[in-house]
């Protein structure tokens, strides 16, 4: 059956299987039907052989975590990405989208989520929530407002994280307002980036997100993103909608570590933290924005140590939804990540991405955003020096 | 084909494998410089001397092809007068037998293993055939490994007439260095890469190889961890070879010198046999049928007892 | 062999397994044995061009004697057994032929203590070779050979293969960094070959069996050498305006008694591709980079890399360059490391050729293999271990175009011929597999084949392990039998 997919985008697979220890489901079961050279040669075998849709080809292309890890460690430059998002599509066609859809409609309508987040977190006071959901840290029933303080940049606040970590977003405007930018919030403008539809292979909406977001962020000013999972989405608005525009829209875009790193010079020098911080490069940084060096171009100056993980960058099991969807297998990607953060014995493990820090603060690990640990940094530099 | 042409078309090697024929028990005899390693062939066997000499030297290949007759010292002078050595044992003996009996040279950590260094064998079948395994360049992959199947094999498969070995630059400057009173281990783990480190219970032998500043910088890192004297070499070695897992150096008691990182230990009594397990005599003895039903060549002698 | 192709009628999951599957299972456990067609499928190719048909039961046990049951099941049922590590082979080593049991050793993957006296490590076959060294950099050492699929192939595999890498010069290919190994041996029966000891007692079955292309057994435990990680490394690159001046270099530099950890030659067209993939800095106007590393202590470093660069010089460099610092030696080494797959983004397929030559041929080896080539209208990159004399002529092609995989094959053997006529060898490191059976009577005599066939039916008595491999047709073990997929014919 025809899954979608451009046959010569197919067709640059040489299966020299370079990618397969960069990818974590093969990582964890040794099974190349897990892996991305074996799940383009399924694709092969269903798209242009005609082989049925059988249970273990579909379980092949539901595990995959979508890391990307492998397009890195492809020497071909095969788009893995775009495969598996074109099979997804398909599949979730296939089988009634619809369901996800509704469990995904919540994200772009901030309303619903927020109502639904406080009915969440009381759930979770109440012990009501499953474990293998994965919260860790308890959703928050009050939120500070933000604020905008000037136009130098838009801070992209999302869904999901805004109605969790708000507090991650207040950190990340306290510092860069500390570099000298005026910033403003996207709120309700943008509310979601699709970027989970995307990845659960709901194609059409995810493209009506992307045109809203872009409606709702007009001008040239950056657009500043502290979610690594978002601003891999944003930044693939050019390839999504194929448009002049949407390329000058994702253009736009920058990792606000990404961003920090360039005007580094322009953060007041203060006392460091005195931690051992081990970076975490959620994969959308690494793999798709390939823009994890900055992290610790930004943070270096604002710790006392900064340690690399020993894995390689391999995924953390997050996935966006991956881990509720996937538990079991997202659960033995974590124990590898886990085992590499015991052998840097950090104090703070720093996750530029929601997902991969909720994923492993419910494993027990303390984990902060890079740009919380710069803006304490500062706050207690300010305290010090009142 | 090869460094010298077909085997066929060599007459030397034709006349050895004619002389070995196809009939009747037959051992090589070299130097009888390790004669009795894995037992003495049966009396009255028929002795014949295999082809000697070298046929072809490359000092650029890094390759030589030499007679299996031809001793270790007649080959490495030839070579010498290219600046360059092999990884052969100096004990004395032809190749052949230095190859069959698969010694390590005392510098082993420094010249690397004789089982490395053979690239190509040229030897005698049971039935009187010319065969070659391996290939004349430093890197072959080409087939199943006959050279490292006749390395060690004490003659029991084939009757090598010639073979290829790689050779390698003599290193510009070498010392012997005593250490008294060292700890071996603690010397072997602190220097890079020493030829040798020898032990016999109280003092340290260490050969160092390598460019002359090279050399000076690992004996000043010995020197930190014990007195050392230069001398000539290494010390008397007692005449029997011990085969141990180099960690089991540090239990041995009596007379002995040991190299370090090797486990090769040498004393005045014999070691015990240590035979294989059962499983890979099995394969052994498929080899030896395979290779030599009827036990015609080299009767007497057994790796396994080696 | 049959090439890969675009459709393939589908069979049902055999019923006659059914009796074999129910004892794997009871071997390594259900979840540890797939039957499913789209594991079974997967599983008819590694990274070569070669289409093996249908994998029967595909097993991953996680321990030695969990091998040992397998290959005792199948073995029961008459069924031979193809290992399979990460299916990054290049000669089809690892294809499967006649429907076989695969037995995956991806799941054993445990690092044992390192022994420092003997400097030496017991690891499991599915250990990936880059993680050892990852694992033993911390304690100052590391796993010598170091193949361009090192991120990904495992030692089991290096073992099969005998696997070789840029720094195999100094260091010596896997052979000489294998001491011992647990075997399982097509009968069954757990045989211990070789041991830590410097002379182990019989005959040399360990270095028989390395490079055995999983033919002979299999590698359950292998306990490996480590070298120490040294502490000076000077990378150079030097640039040539022709070809033949960077051979000639590479020569040179061993003849003036020189042995560097690593010397690679990549033409112009290679280099090129190599570095609008990685941005290596590598001169896009030279006709042939040599990449050259020596290593050990400062000052021999430092005297070895001087005489580098100033024979380079000599023999035409137009530019000699030394890496500045880490960072720009990684790039370097990244961009030759994946030269193979930068091609990949020219043309839509490529075969990558391996033969050996002496050192001195280099040069005129090489015009005729851009000779050959020319004469049947390929495009031909070379990029390769110069130092041991070590081609890789990589052919790009577009197999769609009708008539092409003819011609591929027609210069392929060409490219084989001119370099056995020049004293060479036909593989330096991908193996024979599949890929170069019909070539061995090329470079062996009947009695030199027939002698390599009683190495291998002394291990493998029955033809139970990898059938169909290695030897040409005509000896024990290359014919398969009741093979119905296979038909002979075009390969490239």
């Amino acid at each position: 059956m025809d899954l979608g997919i451009d046959p010569e985008r197919l067709n640059a697979c040489v299966q020299c299987g370079l990618c397969l220890t960069a990818c974590p489901t093969y990582r964890v079961s040794a099974d190349e039907t897990m892996s991305p050279r074996g799940r383009i040669a399924l694709m092969r075998e269903v798209q242009d052989r005609g082989a049925p849709l059988t249970r273990e080809v579909v379980r092949a292309f539901d595990t995959c975590v979508q890391c990307r890890a492998c397009e890195p460690a492809c020497p071909s430059g095969v788009q893995y990405g775009s495969l598996i998002e074109a099979t997804k599509a398909t599949l979730a066609s296939r089988r009634g989208g619809w369901i996800r859809a509704l469990a995904f409609a919540p994200l772009s309508r901030p309303r619903l989520l927020r109502a639904g987040s406080v009915l969440l977190g009381i759930a979770q006071r109440a012990h009501l929530v499953p474990r293998r959901l994965g919260l860790s840290a308890r959703i928050p029933l009050w939120r500070a407002p933000l604020r905008a303080s000037g136009d130098d940049v838009w801070m992209f606040t999302g869904c999901v994280m805004d109605a969790w970590q708000r507090d991650v977003h207040l950190a990340t405007q306290r510092v860069l307002e500390a570099a000298g930018f005026g910033v403003r919030p996207t709120g309700a403008g943008a509310p979601c980036c699709g970027a989970l539809h995307v990845h659960a292979g709901l194609h059409d909406r995810a493209v009506a997100l992307a045109r809203r977001t872009m409606d709702g962020l007009p001008g040239d000013a950056p657009i500043v993103v502290n979610s690594a999972g978002c601003g891999a989405a944003l930044k693939e608005y050019g390839h999504l909608l194929g448009t002049d525009e949407a390329r000058a829209f994702s253009a736009r875009v920058v990792d606000v570590q990404e961003f920090l790193a360039r005007h580094v010079d322009r953060l007041p020098t203060v006392e460091p933290l005195a931690l051992r911080v081990a970076v975490q490069d959620p994969c959308h940084l690494r793999h798709v924005q390939r823009a994890h060096e900055p992290v610790r171009t930004v943070l270096r100056p604002f710790v006392r140590e900064c340690v690399e993980l020993d894995d390689e960058g391999l995924c953390c099991g997050a996935g966006g939804a991956y881990s509720v969807l996937e538990p079991g297998m997202a659960g033995q990607i974590r124990e590898r990540k886990l085992s590499s953060i015991g052998r840097a014995r950090p104090d703070v493990v720093a996750s530029a991405n929601p997902g991969c820090s909720m994923h492993l603060a419910a494993a027990g690990v303390a984990v902060r955003h890079p740009m919380e640990i710069v803006d304490e940094a500062l706050r207690l530099s300010a305290r010090a020096g009142r | 084909m090869g460094l010298t042409g077909a085997l066929a078309e060599r007459r030397d090697l034709v006349a050895f494998a004619d002389e070995v024929g196809a009939d009747g028990p037959v051992a090589v005899e070299g130097s009888r410089t390790r004669w009795s390693v894995g037992g003495e062939p049966i009396p009255g066997v028929r002795l014949v001397r295999a082809p000697s000499g070298v046929s072809a030297y490359l000092p650029e290949e890094m390759v030589v092809c030499v007679g299996a007759g031809t001793t270790v010292a007649e080959l490495s002078s030839v070579l010498a007068s290219s600046g360059q050595r092999c990884a052969l044992p100096a004990r004395g003996g032809t190749v052949g037998g230095a190859i069959a009996v698969g010694e390590q040279h005392l510098d082993v950590l420094g010249r690397g293993t004789l089982r490395a260094s053979v690239l190509e064998v040229r030897y005698v079948s049971c039935d009187g055939r010319l065969v070659r395994g391996g290939g004349p360049t430093v890197k072959n992959v080409t087939g199943y490994d006959l050279p490292r199947l006749m390395t060690g094999a004490l003659g029991t498969l084939g009757l090598l007439a010639e073979v290829i070995l790689r050779t390698n630059p003599v290193p510009a400057a070498s010392t012997w260095l005593r250490a008294d009173g060292a700890d071996p281990f603690a010397a072997f783990d602190a220097l890079l890469h020493p030829s040798a480190v020898l032990w016999d219970g109280a003092s340290t032998w260490v050969h160092l190889e390598g460019h002359p500043g090279d050399v000076a910088a690992q004996a000043a890192v010995l020197s930190r961890i014990a007195a050392t004297t230069e001398v000539d070499g290494p010390p008397p070695l007692p005449p029997h070879r011990w085969s141990l897992e180099p960690s089991a150096i540090r239990g041995l008691t009596g007379r002995y010198v040991a190299s370090v990182g090797t486990g090769l230990v040498l004393r005045d009594e014999p070691q015990p046999l240590r035979p294989p397990d059962a499983a890979s005599l099995g394969v052994a003895a498929r080899m030896k049928r395979e290779f030599d039903p009827t036990g015609r060549l080299n009767p007497g002698r057994d790796p396994a007892r080696r | 062999m049959r090439l890969a192709s675009r459709t393939r009628p589908r069979r049902g999951v055999p019923e006659r397994d059914a009796a074999l599957v129910r004892e794997l299972v009871a071997a390594v456990g259900a979840p540890n044995v797939r039957t499913d067609d789209a594991q079974r499928a997967l599983l008819r190719r590694d990274a070569s061009v070669f289409d093996g048909g249908d994998a029967g039961p595909v097993c991953f046990p996680r321990t030695a004697e969990e091998v040992q049951a397998v290959v005792r099941a199948a073995r029961r049922h008459g069924r031979a057994v193809v290992p399979r590590g990460a299916g990054t082979g290049l000669a089809g080593g690892a294809i499967p032929l006649g429907a076989p049991v695969v037995v995956s050793l991806a799941r054993m993957t445990s690092i044992g203590e390192v022994d420092r006296d003997a400097r030496a490590v017991w690891v499991e076959p599915g250990v990936v070779n880059l993680d050892l060294t990852r694992h033993l950099r911390p304690l100052g050492f590391h796993f010598a050979p170091d193949p361009s699929s090192q991120q990904v192939c495992t030692i089991g595999g290096n073992v099969a293969n005998n696997s070789g890498g840029p720094h195999c010069l100094a260091y010596g290919v896997t052979n000489a960094h294998v001491l011992a190994m647990d075997v399982v041996l097509p009968d069954g029966e757990m045989a211990r070959l070789g041991g830590l000891d410097p002379e182990p007692s019989g005959l040399d079955l360990r270095g028989a069996f390395v490079g055995g292309e999983g033919t002979l057994g299999i590698a359950v435990r292998i306990a490996v050498r480590v070298t120490p990680n040294p502490p000076a490394v000077r990378t150079l690159l030097a640039s040539f305006s022709q070809v033949r001046d960077a051979a000639n270099t590479v020569s040179a530099v061993i003849a003036s008694g020189i042995v560097p950890a690593a010397m690679e030659v990549m033409d112009q067209r290679i280099t090129r591709a190599v570095e609008n993939y990685v941005g290596a800095g590598y001169p896009l106007d030279a006709a042939a980079v040599l990449l050259a590393e020596v290593d050990g202590l400062p000052d021999g470093t430092a005297h070895d890399a001087d005489a580098i660069a100033r024979i380079a010089r000599e023999q035409g460099a137009t530019e000699v360059r030394l890496a500045a610092d880490d960072r720009e030696r990684a790039l370097l080494w990244k961009g030759r490391k994946t030269a193979f797959g930068a091609i990949a983004q020219i043309a839509p397929d490529y075969y990558l050729h391996d033969t050996v030559v002496p050192r001195s041929r280099l040069a005129d080896v090489l015009e005729q293999v851009y000779a050959i080539a020319d004469r049947h209208g390929l495009m031909v990159m070379n990029v390769f271990h110069a130092g041991d004399g070590n081609l890789h002529p990589l052919l790009l092609f577009d197999a769609r175009e009708p008539g092409m995989l003819d011609r591929v094959h027609a210069a392929g053997a060409d490219i084989i011929e001119a370099s056995l006529a020049a004293g060479g060898v036909l593989s330096g490191e991908h193996g024979i597999g599949v890929e170069k059976q019909a070539y061995m009577d090329r470079m062996f005599t009947p009695d030199d084949l027939d002698h390599q066939n009683r190495l291998r039916r002394a291990f493998d008595p029955e033809c139970a392990a990898n059938p169909g491999k290695v030897l040409p047709t005509g000896h024990s073990c290359a014919d398969i039998q009741q093979l119905s997929s296979a038909a002979r014919g075009l390969w490239v």
